[in-house]
């Protein structure tokens, strides 16, 4: 493989990453370096401007939780870095996206072998309509396993990790659409875990799920941490407190801050950041 | 206006709404409720012994001893028939002249009378048509014959200002005084014994080809036809319509070449039936020379690109019907877009593409004018599957209308039509059923 | 390559590629979607030959005859010598059926169409859209077969009595309602209560009296109709009319759906019924998409052949007088279909090619009616998504 672009941003700067770690949380050995890197990037819906200049770094194995209030780009931006946008024909970019280092709309990323690197679980709960294990399967099968005994240990070793193997390793034949709808959206991100990704973008994974199935995938979430870079978006202000290392408000597009969490909730530097966690605006 | 009147004017208009939902219901009933009835005669009908006897000669199909003894029994009385015919040609000798001819007209009436109804009678050479070497094989066509036999129809012509009207008059009347006058009541009460009729159970019907232009025997090579046309049409429109749904509904970008080929879609959706088969005939036949002249080909290539815009139509309905989240979370596992096609919105939409299929089968099956002057023929036999480039084919529609309209003894093969519409009725509903169970159980599976 | 990497999590930086390759990569995907456009772009190229070759065997007719024969004289003598082109009353012929079948189809479907979206609860119209479906599959040779063998003897035969009962059955609930309406609307200006509730009787007894009158006047002389033969004008637009009724239901029952609920509601709130509901507010609002669909089922009565092939007679005449339903006569579709088997494909004379000219007319309007009705449902969606 070409590594036209070397890789000259990264590691990040070790002064401003401390910021983004709390100190009451448990370090994560290895990351500490930028995994994600937005530079003055923008993203377009044909004239409109729906994320202006946004600068951040991700760190790498930590959790990051994007919030704000509704329609201010969070969602776009989370679908940007595994380039989910291209679906939508008017959506364009400038800035640079960085993904180890490597520009993520450069021209000749291939966004295939992109999306395998960077998972992402949606809103919704969205299985296909096949068997739980066709589902997790579905993945490694794109990528060349096509031995039943590995494919077999894949899933396993996936839905372990997303901690519903118990509840369906007697049913791995089933239609995948007749789980309710918490375990759909865990065997949703074990799905996504089956094709070995770095990255795991969450995009309001609870949103549609009752409170106990919520609090399982938050427990899910604190099981991954330290394996992969998480990045959620939530509404949820709560969530974002209890799940993530560092957080990013997002207003209109701008990034407003981006600080450890417990240092935006706690004490956040910005006027605006500080009316919406104590809901002045939502 | 009151709100009495209101309140009336309110209920008639949703009367009428409902009313006519029930006239087409009734419609549907008044059409399909005889030709069942009528059709399943065809193959299930009291059948008499020269039925037996023509299954025999003509399909080697029956059980010879019993149909040897069934004969024989039946001769028995018919011999008495053959008795009083020569006593009275006897007869006829003797009278004078101008009598002689009077009643030798009359005579040669009832004589073809009897032969319809018995078959050749002993000194008639052997007839040239099949229809001729047998009697009637279904009872009630035995008894409308026995009707013939009897009485002579006449036609009134005495009032200019009305239509002329059919009346009857026995023959016994007219030979009364000769011999033959006894002839009458024994053929009435003793048919059943010269006929020996009983219920039968024909499957023959669509299993054997036809006899002597569909007087006797099925309607296999009709079936058969239909068949290669349609399943033929649809191995040309089906491939190529659904991947044309693809480019649609996944590849498309809006603008002024996809508004055209939308267009063109809907055109050729509205293009007459028999255009296609003009069209069939310039292009397929005369330009492109498929075949030399009519072929199988020719008329499913026809078919087929008419009841291509349906499929694309059923199709892109059923892409678009996939959930667009399939589409993310497939991406988003790192598949390529082709590969998403191929491995999940195609498998997805595969019910609802199968659904319009099956109803553009049924559509190919039904059609008659595009085939007419591309793959039909009015008679013929069962084609083998190598001759569908060369040769043509008779098909059930083309049939239909061919006994019907065309036939030189249309009337006396009503049976045999009505079956074959039920044949084809009843394949074209059958399809159309199987979607409507195939989209029911869609939408049952996307609601959870 | 991509069974190693599933195994540990490297981070290599496989997702960029070589210039080389994504190059490839998009010759690649652009051949793919080249070829899925071939696929699409066939139906366009079908139209396109379908015009050109019906067009080309149709070009030599005009140049051979001319256009006036064809269209003014009503004299076809295709096989006599000299050979006479007129197709007036071919031509008339299938318009006049297309109208009888229109005024049958246009009010029951539309009225069902209304019924089906607007009325029935949804448990019965789930049992009543298999009935048009299968109303739109039968093959047009069953219903041909069912118009020559079934209809056609009862009409020839009973169609006095016939015409009688439909008359009755089908106008006396207008004939009523009729009477109801008038009375009531004669009488609303007269402020006297017990005036006003005299006049209302009288007005209903004498309209009553009088439609009575109409009513058995009428059906007398409908009975007295002697129908000279089975196979004629209105024997194919009965047939014609069930045929071309799925189309218009279902189409316009599509242009009924798309009128939101809000405008209904906003009757309703109102005081409307649900009929004057429908009438003043969804009909107007739907009556664009409600046009395409008349016009998309007039095209199917009008290019349908079997039927009137099978049961209109096939004698190529304007019926005497003009509006007589009850004559035989012929059809554009039936001429082609009955006249190409004798006409002399070889040598390409007139006879071949008048059949083709009249194909062109026949793909002309149907070509120029449905690019008609495809701009009025564009706009109509235009205009309900503008609002």
């Amino acid at each position: 493989m070409d590594a036209r672009e070397s890789s000259g941003s990264a590691p990040a700067q070790k002064a401003t990453r401390d910021i983004y770690l709390p100190p009451e949380r448990r370090k994560i050995s290895g990351g500490d370096t930028t995994h994600i890197s937005a530079k003055e990037f923008s993203i377009y819906y044909g004239e409109f401007e729906a994320v202006k200049r946004v600068s951040a770094d991700i760190l790498s194995k930590y959790v990051t939780a994007i919030i704000g209030p509704s329609g201010c780009g969070k969602s776009t931006f989370l679908r940007a870095i595994n380039r989910m946008n291209d679906l939508i024909p008017s959506c364009h970019t400038t800035g640079a996206l960085l993904f180890d280092g490597q520009d993520i709309y450069g021209k000749f990323t291939d966004e295939v072998l992109l999306r395998k690197k960077i998972g992402m679980v949606f809103q919704k709960p969205n299985p296909f309509p096949k068997s739980i294990f066709d589902n997790i399967a579905y993945g490694p099968r794109l990528h060349g396993v096509n031995d039943k005994k590995k494919l077999m240990e894949i899933v396993e070793r996936s839905l372990k990790k997303a901690a519903i193997w118990d509840e369906v390793c007697d049913r791995l034949d089933k239609n995948a659409l007749g789980l309710s709808g918490g375990q759909q959206q865990r065997l949703c991100v074990a799905r996504t875990l089956a094709v070995e990704p770095e990255v795991l973008l969450l995009d309001e994974p609870t949103s549609a799920l009752d409170p106990k199935a919520t609090a399982k995938i938050e427990d899910l979430i604190q099981e991954l941490r330290g394996s992969y870079t998480i990045m959620i978006v939530t509404h949820n202000m709560q969530q974002a407190s209890r799940v993530s290392d560092s957080t990013m408000f997002f207003y209109e597009g701008v990034l407003v801050e981006h600080a450890s969490t417990a240092q935006l909730f706690t004490n956040p530097k910005d006027t605006m950041t500080e009316d919406y966690i104590t809901g002045r605006f939502s | 206006m009151n709100i009495g009147t209101r309140k009336i004017l309110d209920r008639s208009f949703t009367a009428v709404g409902i009313g006519s939902i029930i006239v087409m219901a009734v419609a549907l009933m008044i059409v399909v409720v005889p030709i069942i009835t009528n059709g399943i005669g065809a193959v299930f009908f009291t059948g008499t012994v020269e039925h037996r006897k023509m299954l025999f000669s003509e399909f080697k199909r029956g059980d010879s001893e019993g149909l040897s003894s069934e004969v024989a029994s039946s001769e028995r009385y018919r011999a008495k028939v053959y008795e009083m015919l020569t006593g009275f040609e006897a007869e006829l000798e003797t009278m004078a002249p101008e009598k002689k001819a009077e009643y030798k007209s009359k005579y040669a009436q009832v004589r073809a009378a009897l032969q319809a109804l018995l078959g050749p009678l002993p000194g008639d050479s052997a007839p040239m048509l099949t229809r001729f070497k047998y009697g009637q094989t279904r009872w009630e066509k035995a008894e409308e014959k026995l009707h013939d036999f009897l009485y002579e129809s006449k036609w009134d012509n005495s009032n200019p200002d009305v239509m002329s009207k059919e009346y009857f008059v026995s023959r016994a009347i007219s030979f009364q005084g000769t011999s033959l006058v006894k002839l009458f009541p024994y053929v009435k009460n003793n048919l059943e014994y010269m006929l020996l009729p009983e219920f039968t159970v024909y499957w023959g019907f669509i299993t054997d080809s036809s006899v002597d232009s569909h007087f006797f025997g099925g309607i296999w090579p009709e079936i058969q036809g239909t068949f290669f046309l349609a399943v033929g049409a649809m191995l040309f429109a089906f491939p190529l319509g659904v991947v044309a749904a693809v480019y649609f509904t996944e590849y498309a970008r809006p603008g002024f070449l996809n508004s055209m080929l939308r267009s063109a879609n809907s055109t050729l959706a509205g293009v007459p039936s028999i255009v296609f088969g003009m069209f069939g005939l310039a292009f397929f036949i005369n330009t492109m020379k498929v075949s030399e002249s009519k072929s199988v080909i020719a008329g499913a290539l026809t078919l087929a690109i008419m009841i291509l815009p349906t499929i694309i139509r059923a199709a892109e309905e059923a892409i678009l019907a996939v959930p667009k989240t399939y589409r993310e979370a497939s991406l988003s596992l790192g598949s390529t877009k082709w590969n998403t096609i191929a491995t999940v919105i195609l498998p997805a939409a595969l019910p609802g593409i199968l659904t319009g299929g099956v109803i553009s089968l049924g559509r190919a099956a039904g059609e008659t004018a595009p085939i007419i002057f591309t793959a039909a023929v009015s008679v013929g036999s069962a084609i083998g599957l190598a001759d569908v480039f060369s040769s043509p084919t008779p098909a059930l529609s083309w049939n239909i209308y061919n006994l019907a309209s065309e036939h030189e003894a249309a009337s006396q093969i009503r049976h045999v039509q009505y079956g074959m519409v039920l044949a084809l009725v009843s394949i074209v509903l059958m399809l159309n059923l199987s979607a409507i169970v195939l989209r029911a159980r869609i939408s049952k599976k996307l609601k959870g | 390559m991509a069974e190693e990497s599933l195994g540990e999590s490297n981070r290599t930086n496989a997702f960029v590629l070589s210039a080389r390759k994504r190059t490839m990569q998009k010759v690649i995907k652009t051949a793919g979607e080249g070829m899925l456009f071939a696929a699409a772009s066939f139906v366009a190229v079908i139209v396109l030959f379908i015009f050109y070759f019906v067009a080309r065997d149709a070009v030599p007719f005009f140049q051979i005859r001319g256009f006036s024969e064809f269209f003014t004289s009503s004299n076809w003598y295709p096989a006599d010598d000299p050979a006479q082109f007129g197709s007036l009353a071919i031509i008339y012929g299938s318009l006049m059926v297309t109208l009888g079948s229109a005024l049958i189809a246009v009010p029951m479907g539309v009225a069902a169409a209304i019924c089906l979206s607007d009325i029935l609860p949804f448990s019965i119209r789930q049992y009543a859209k298999p009935i048009i479906e299968m109303l739109a599959a039968i093959p047009s040779v069953a219903f041909g077969f069912f118009a020559l063998v079934i209809l056609a003897p009862l009409l020839q035969n009973n169609g006095g009595p016939m015409l009688m009962w439909a008359w009755w059955i089908l106008v006396s609930p207008f004939m009523i309602l009729a009477v109801i309406v008038i009375s009531d609307l004669l009488t609303t200006k007269i402020t006297d209560q017990k005036r006003r509730q005299q006049l209302h009787i009288f007005f209903l007894i004498l309209f009553g009296l009088l439609s009575v009158f109409l009513l058995f006047k009428v059906g007398t002389i409908l009975y007295g109709i002697q129908i000279l033969t089975g196979t004629n004008a209105l024997n194919v637009s009965i047939i014609l009319s069930f045929m071309a009724l799925p189309t218009i239901v279902s189409v316009s029952e599509d242009a009924l759906q798309a009128v939101g609920r809000e405008i209904r509601e906003g009757s309703y709130a109102l005081g409307a019924t649900r009929a004057e509901t429908i009438i003043k507010t969804v009909l107007p609002a739907a009556s664009s998409g409600i046009l395409a669909a008349v016009i998309l089922g007039i095209m199917r009565a009008l290019g349908e052949t079997m039927v009137v092939w099978m049961a209109s007679g096939n004698s190529s005449q304007i019926p005497e007088p003009w509006f007589n339903y009850l004559q035989a006569i012929r059809t554009l579709t039936a001429t082609i279909a009955g006249d190409m088997g004798e006409a002399d494909q070889v040598t390409g004379s007139a006879r071949f090619h008048v059949l083709f000219a009249m194909g062109l007319l026949l793909l002309v309007i149907s070509f120029i009616s449905n690019l008609v009705s495809e701009r009025i449902v564009v706009r109509q969606r235009k205009i309900l998504s503008g609002q």
